[in-house]
C-alpha cells in the first residue's frame, strides 16, 4: 500500500480530518483525510483503492475498537467525520459508476418514531464499510420502504425504532416487504429490539451495535 | 387540583462539559482537548436555543389495586407495573408532570446531522436530554420544598417506557392534562413533540420517601444515565 493511504487510513482511523483540525494533537498542523485524498486522486490512485485500501480498513477498525469499548462514540463520530471528508473527493466516481461499491442499503427510522441517532451511527459505519447508503430519514412509512426497494434492485434494507409502539409498525415494515419482494436481507435494530424481536418478526438480522451489522453485511 | 408551571433559564441547570462527557461515555481525565471544545461551544450555544418549561398537576383522587398493581387517577387506570407500584403504593395523592427543553435543540441535532457532522449532532442531543432531566430535577426539587411545609414527602419520578410501564399508558397521561400542556403534544405512536421532553408520575404523601436514584429498579442496562453504585 502506498505511503498516501497508509496516511490516509490513519487518519481516517484517528478522526483527523483536515489540515486545520486540531485532533489528535499528535497529528496538528499535518494533513489530513481531506488533504490526503486529494493527493492520492492527484498521483492517480485509483478511487476503488482508496476505498478499499484506506477508509473501509480504518473504519474497520474503528468499528472493531467500539465493539470492544476501546473507544467511545465521539471518537467513532471523529473517525466518521473524516472518512466523510475523504468520501466528497470520491463521490463524483461513484456517480460516473467508475468506482463501484459493495452494494446498496437502504435505511430508515420506521413510521411513527422520530429517533435517528441510532441510524445514522448504523449508517456511517456502512457506508464506511463500502456501501451505497439511501438513508430515508426518520419517521419513513410502509410505502416509502417499499418504493425504495423498487427503485434499489437488490439493496439490503434496515430499520431503525426506539420506542416499543414503533417497533409495531417495524414488523408491519417487515412483513410488506416480504410480501412484496423476494429473498431480501431486512437488519434491524434500536434500543427495545432484540434478536427474539428480529425473528419473531422474520427480518434476517440484528445486531445491538453498528459492527455487527457491517460483519452481517460482509458475508453477504 | 393544584397546578404549577415553571420556566427555567438554561444556566439554573448547571450543567458542565465534564458532566456532558462523562454522559459521552468518559471517564475522569479521558475525554480530549477538541471534545471539550465542541462540548464548551454547544453548552454555550444551548444557553440561547433551549426554552425550558415544567408543569406539574396534583390529583388528589387517587387510588390503587394491589392485585392488578395499577393505580386510578381520575377514573384513568394506569398499569404502572409491580415495580413503579412499589415505589409509590403509599402515596395519599399524585403529580403528574411534563418538562421540556424546547424544539430547537433537538432541530440543532438533526441540522448538524444532516450536514454530515454527525458528532455535533449527537452532542446537541446529550445536552437536550440532560437539560430536561435536569429541569425535572429542579421542578421536583421545587414540588418536595412546597409540600414540606404540609408534612408531606414525594417519591421518585416514574415515566411511561422505564421500569415497565408500557410507554403507550402516556396516553392516559396526557388524557389527564390540558391540551398542550407544557408546550408538548403527543403522537399517536406516544412520542413527545419536541422530543427532547420527559413526562411522568410522582407521588405524594405522609408515607412515601424519595431515594437518591432508582436506577437499580430499571431494566435499561444500557441507559447512559445508569449509575453503578
Amino acid at each position: 500500500m502506498s505511503e498516501i493511504l497508509q496516511q490516509l487510513a490513519h487518519c481516517v482511523e484517528f478522526g483527523k480530518i483536515d489540515k486545520i483540525s486540531p485532533y489528535p494533537p499528535d497529528l496538528k498542523g499535518q494533513d489530513g483525510a481531506d488533504e490526503l485524498t486529494k493527493k492520492a486522486l492527484d498521483a492517480c490512485i485509483k478511487p476503488g483503492d482508496i476505498l478499499e485500501q484506506a477508509l473501509i480498513p480504518a473504519m474497520a477498525a474503528v468499528g472493531d475498537k467500539f465493539s470492544r469499548k476501546v473507544i467511545y462514540v465521539p471518537q467513532m463520530l471523529m473517525s466518521a467525520k473524516a472518512m466523510s471528508s475523504s468520501m466528497k473527493h470520491l463521490k463524483p466516481y461513484f456517480q460516473s459508476g467508475e468506482t463501484k461499491r459493495k452494494g446498496k442499503f437502504i435505511i430508515g427510522t420506521v413510521a411513527g418514531d422520530l429517533h435517528d441517532i441510532g441510524k445514522n451511527l448504523v449508517a456511517m459505519m456502512i457506508e464506511g464499510a463500502g456501501w451505497e447508503i439511501i438513508d430515508l430519514g426518520v419517521d419513513v412509512n410502509t410505502e416509502k420502504f417499499l418504493k425504495a426497494i423498487n427503485d434499489n434492485t437488490g439493496a439490503v434494507i434496515g430499520l431503525s425504532a426506539l420506542l416499543t409502539t414503533t417497533m409495531e409498525n417495524m414488523k408491519k415494515t417487515v412483513e410488506a416487504i416480504r410480501g412484496n419482494f423476494n429473498g431480501l436481507n431486512i437488519l434491524v435494530g434500536g434500543a427495545p429490539v432484540t434478536m427474539d424481536y428480529c425473528q419473531k418478526i422474520n427480518a434476517d438480522f440484528y445486531s445491538p451495535d453498528p459492527q455487527g451489522a457491517v460483519n452481517y453485511l460482509n458475508q453477504l | 387540583m393544584t397546578e404549577k408551571t415553571f420556566h427555567f433559564d438554561f444556566r439554573d441547570l448547571k450543567l458542565t462539559v465534564d458532566q456532558i462527557e462523562r454522559l459521552l461515555g468518559y471517564g475522569e481525565g479521558e475525554s480530549q482537548e477538541t471534545i471539550s471544545d465542541i462540548v464548551s461551544r454547544l453548552l454555550k450555544e444551548a444557553e440561547t436555543i433551549c426554552t425550558l418549561k415544567a408543569e406539574y398537576r396534583i390529583f388528589d383522587k387517587i387510588s390503587f389495586n394491589d392485585i392488578e398493581k395499577t393505580i386510578e387517577i381520575n377514573n384513568t387506570i394506569f398499569n404502572i407495573g409491580k415495580i413503579i407500584y412499589g415505589q409509590i403504593k403509599k402515596s395519599d395523592s399524585a403529580a403528574l408532570f411534563i418538562c421540556t427543553a424546547g424544539g430547537e435543540i433537538g432541530n440543532s441535532s438533526r441540522r448538524a446531522m444532516k450536514q454530515r457532522d454527525l458528532l455535533e449532532g449527537f452532542i446537541y442531543d446529550v445536552i437536550g436530554s440532560e437539560a430536561v432531566e435536569t429541569v425535572a430535577d429542579l421542578m421536583q426539587n421545587e414540588l418536595e420544598e412546597a409540600l414540606s411545609g404540609e408534612g408531606k414527602r414525594i417519591t421518585n419520578r416514574f415515566s411511561p417506557g422505564y421500569c415497565g410501564w408500557d410507554v403507550k399508558e402516556q396516553h392516559k397521561l396526557f388524557s389527564l392534562m390540558p391540551e398542550n400542556f407544557c408546550d408538548v403534544e403527543l403522537t399517536d405512536s406516544a412520542l413527545m413533540k419536541p422530543i427532547k421532553s420527559v413526562s411522568g408520575i410522582i407521588g405524594i404523601g405522609e408515607k412515601v420517601k424519595r431515594m437518591p436514584y432508582t436506577c437499580k429498579l430499571c431494566d435499561m442496562k444500557d441507559c447512559i444515565y445508569r449509575r453503578k453504585a
